[in-house]
């Protein structure tokens, strides 16, 4: 075997297996789609935490095997790749943890590759390089089930011996193999585990990833094919469910139509059903509140605690049923394999404004909200066009908007039929305004493809998994994480801010009590931008409301209930309606919407950009330009109404 | 090959083989295949960065690929190696390849 100078990478010492020296690092190493997260789900129960690795946008999975004899793993989920170029962040951290090189991780002790054997030739690819590791390995052969029943197979004892390394079969969905695994983890455990010993010439060297040339590549093709073939290797016959399921849903007119009917569907879900579950949930946040401050002594902590952090808390917890339900369906999507198809239905269109179809889902997402949106945007492979996905994602019409929309739409705009029974002018203003985010969104895509983001055209592949029935387990899996990982990155943030906004209403007190809302340090502020705003037709009102709902959008209903002295303000509320129509004229009013449809104003928001492209430059970019957009569009908008 | 920007989608004409070449020698670009006809790819005219992704997935100059269908805005759909994969047809006209041979 090559050497190749592995002296110059920097390891961190690998960790002696033994007692009391904690727990060894596995890593779980495959390509996406080969049940490969089913496999730790299955190891690691819910002992799983997720963060991010240091300094990039990765997320590290990590748990807990806990093996028949109570002895205890680390296993790494690493992101699912098919090769380490390096192109995607995705494969340079998996690279970099398997060189035992990144930064907060041990060396992985030994490796799992999952791959999915009805797709065996191709996901061997991945081989080669994993193997030329020198780590004790085990390749997981997952899918056995589906490859046996679809009329394929494969010698596991043969391929076994051609390779070098322990071959289980498995099927992680319904834990077939997950002894062997668990045999495997406690040899390794016990030092028994020997290092792979792949035939030659797999080149690479002790823990380095080599970079593979053109010839490499045929080569290892070949390799791979030859191995098949003599471990006995049968592609199984393709799905003709799946073949039949295409025919309709990539049917020329079928096709699309069936997306849109898809969509709408999401949608629908996303504001129809969500609707009573947040509204439960609000009144169980203000009832409890209630109860609290029934039973603590009148004074500025009594409030702090009820008004500042509980209701910053219910503040959070609300976007919950909107977040599960379109994690929800997202999730039966995906699992089912509709997803890939609809992406390939989008991508032509994405592709025109300098997108690529898998930032669909994300763009999706982002009509609910755009925290899980921006979230959802590392589906996308290629780094530009990831950061313009999360750069228009805002855009969006997210949900938070909508109550403002609501309120301004009651308020100003009169409600007669436009087209007949279907649509009068309410709704006709809502839609126009969806229409406007999703143009500006659409523009900006373009400006930064032409401008910032600007590089060639990528290569655009969508595997088409073969279509499954999601299981509940995995759905149950998806929706608990990604609610954790909501709660604990931006409940964090809404909290604060929320706590901030309470300080600076609740100050400077009079007698002990909250100041008039013109007195407090946010009413001052209100006053100081308002020769700023008053361009627009707002006024020191207007201002406190914008600057309160920094927080999230939606509360400057309740600060306006309180700014205009209004109980129990919704949008709903005739009381506040006329309030505002006191207050605004017909041009303010449009200005303010076209304002809350351009300016970035969510902190949340704010804070996962941050997260995601792992710095300051982006967000706060982001907010200076839509911010100059919204101000430069509601001043038009107040000249032109 | 290094072609920047948009070029890189590109390609040079199709090498027609001389008088008396035999169907097997006819390169043709993937785009141009009928379905559910069988073909062997012989080169992929793109930089080698932008092949990364096909080759990554096994998809190499001496493999088979079968165009199965059409997406509904025209890109082809590929079986290769049991694989259902989606390409923009503008990658499809960068892939050379020729009528497969009979299988023995």
């Amino acid at each position: 075997m090559e050497h190749c100078g592995a002296a110059t990478a920097e390891r961190q010492p690998a960790r002696p297996v033994g007692p009391g020296r904690g727990a060894p690092l596995v890593a779980l190493v495959g390509p996406p789609n080969s049940g490969k997260s089913t496999l730790f789900n299955q190891l690691t129960g819910l002992r799983q935490k997720v963060a991010n690795y240091p300094g990039v946008t990765v997320e590290k999975r990590l748990g807990r095997a806990r093996l028949p004899d109570q002895r205890v793993v680390e296993v790494v989920d690493l992101p699912g790749v098919y090769g380490f170029s390096a192109r995607s962040r995705d494969e340079q951290v998996t690279r970099d943890v398997l060189e035992g090189r990144a930064t907060g991780l041990p060396a992985p002790e030994a490796v799992i590759l999952v791959v999915d054997s009805t797709r065996l030739e191709p996901q061997l690819m991945l081989v080669e390089p994993v193997l030329s590791l020198g780590l004790p390995a085990l390749l997981v052969l997952n899918m056995s089930d589906e490859l046996e029943k679809r009329g394929g197979g494969v010698d596991a004892e043969a391929l076994a011996e051609r390779l070098g390394v322990e071959v289980v079969r498995a099927n992680s969905r319904a834990g077939v193999g997950l002894d062997r695994v668990h045999r495997f983890l406690a040899g390794v455990l016990d030092g028994t585990v020997k290092p792979a010993r792949p035939p030659r010439p797999f080149g690479g060297g002790p823990r380095r990833l080599e970079l593979p040339v053109l010839d490499t590549y045929i080569e290892r093709r070949n390799r791979i094919r030859r191995i098949g073939q003599e471990a006995g290797f049968t592609e199984p016959a393709p799905s003709p469910l799946t073949d039949r399921l295409d025919a309709i849903f990539l049917h020329r007119f079928l096709g699309p139509l069936i997306f849109f009917v898809v969509v709408a569907l999401v949608f629908q879900a996303i504001f129809a059903w969500a609707t009573p579950l947040m509204d439960g949930v609000e009144f169980l946040v203000a009832s409890s509140g209630e109860w609290i401050r029934d039973r603590l002594p009148d004074g500025w902590l009594r409030s702090l605690l009820v008004d500042g952090i509980w209701m910053g808390v219910g503040s959070v917890i609300v976007f919950l049923p909107q977040i599960l339900i379109l994690f929800l369906f997202l999730g039966i999507l995906e699992d089912s394999g509709y997803m890939a198809r609809a992406a390939v239905i989008a991508d032509r269109m994405m592709y025109r404004v300098g997108l690529q179809g898998r930032a669909f889902l994300p763009l999706l997402s982002a009509f609910a909200c755009a925290v899980p949106a921006i979230m959802a945007a590392r589906t996308v492979e290629n780094e530009r066009d990831r950061l313009a996905t999360i750069f228009v994602a805002p855009f969006m019409t997210c949900s938070a908007r909508l109550p403002v929309y609501a309120l301004l739409i009651a308020a100003f705009v009169p409600e007669r039929p436009l087209l007949g029974p279907f649509m009068g002018t309410r709704a006709a203003t809502l839609l126009g305004l969806y229409l406007l985010g999703a143009l500006a969104a659409i523009a900006t895509a373009f400006l930064l493809k032409r401008t910032l983001l600007r590089g060639e055209r990528t290569a655009f592949l969508m595997e088409l998994p073969p279509y499954r029935v999601p299981t509940l387990r995995s759905l149950g899996l998806r929706l608990v994480d990604r609610s954790r990982i909501f709660l604990r990155r931006v409940g964090r943030v809404i909290l604060t801010v929320t706590v901030v906004l309470w300080a600076l209403m609740q100050f400077p007190t009079v007698d002990g009590a909250p100041p008039p809302i013109e007195e407090s340090i946010l009413g001052r502020i209100g006053h100081v931008i308002e020769p700023a705003i008053e361009p627009l037709g707002f006024d020191w009102r207007i201002g406190v409301g914008i600057i309160s709902s920094l927080a999230a959008r939606e509360v400057i209903v309740g600060t306006l209930g309180t700014i205009y002295g209004v109980e129990e303000a919704s949008e709903g509320s005739i009381e506040l309606q006329a309030a505002l129509q006191r207050n605004l004229d017909l041009g303010g009013a449009v200005a303010l919407l076209v304002f809350f449809a351009f300016a970035l104003q969510c902190i949340s928001t704010l804070a996962v950009v941050r997260r995601e492209t792992a710095g300051w430059k982006w967000p706060l970019l982001q907010w200076a330009y839509m911010l100059t957009l919204a101000v430069g569009c509601a001043y038009l908008a107040n000249r032109i109404f | 090959m290094s072609l920047k920007g948009d070029a890189a989608m590109s390609c040079p004409i199709d090498e027609v083989g001389g008088e008396g070449a035999t169907m097997e020698a006819i390169e043709h670009r993937l785009e141009e295949i009928p379905l559910r006809q069988v073909v062997e790819l012989v080169r992929i005219d793109m930089p080698e960065e932008g092949m990364v992704p096909l080759l990554e997935r096994g998809i190499v100059p001496g493999c088979r690929l079968c165009p199965i269908r059409r997406s509904p805005t025209g890109d082809p759909i590929l079986m290769v190696d049991g694989v259902l994969i989606a390409l923009r047809r503008e990658m499809a006209k960068c892939m050379c390849v020729r009528f497969a041979e009979e299988e023995n």
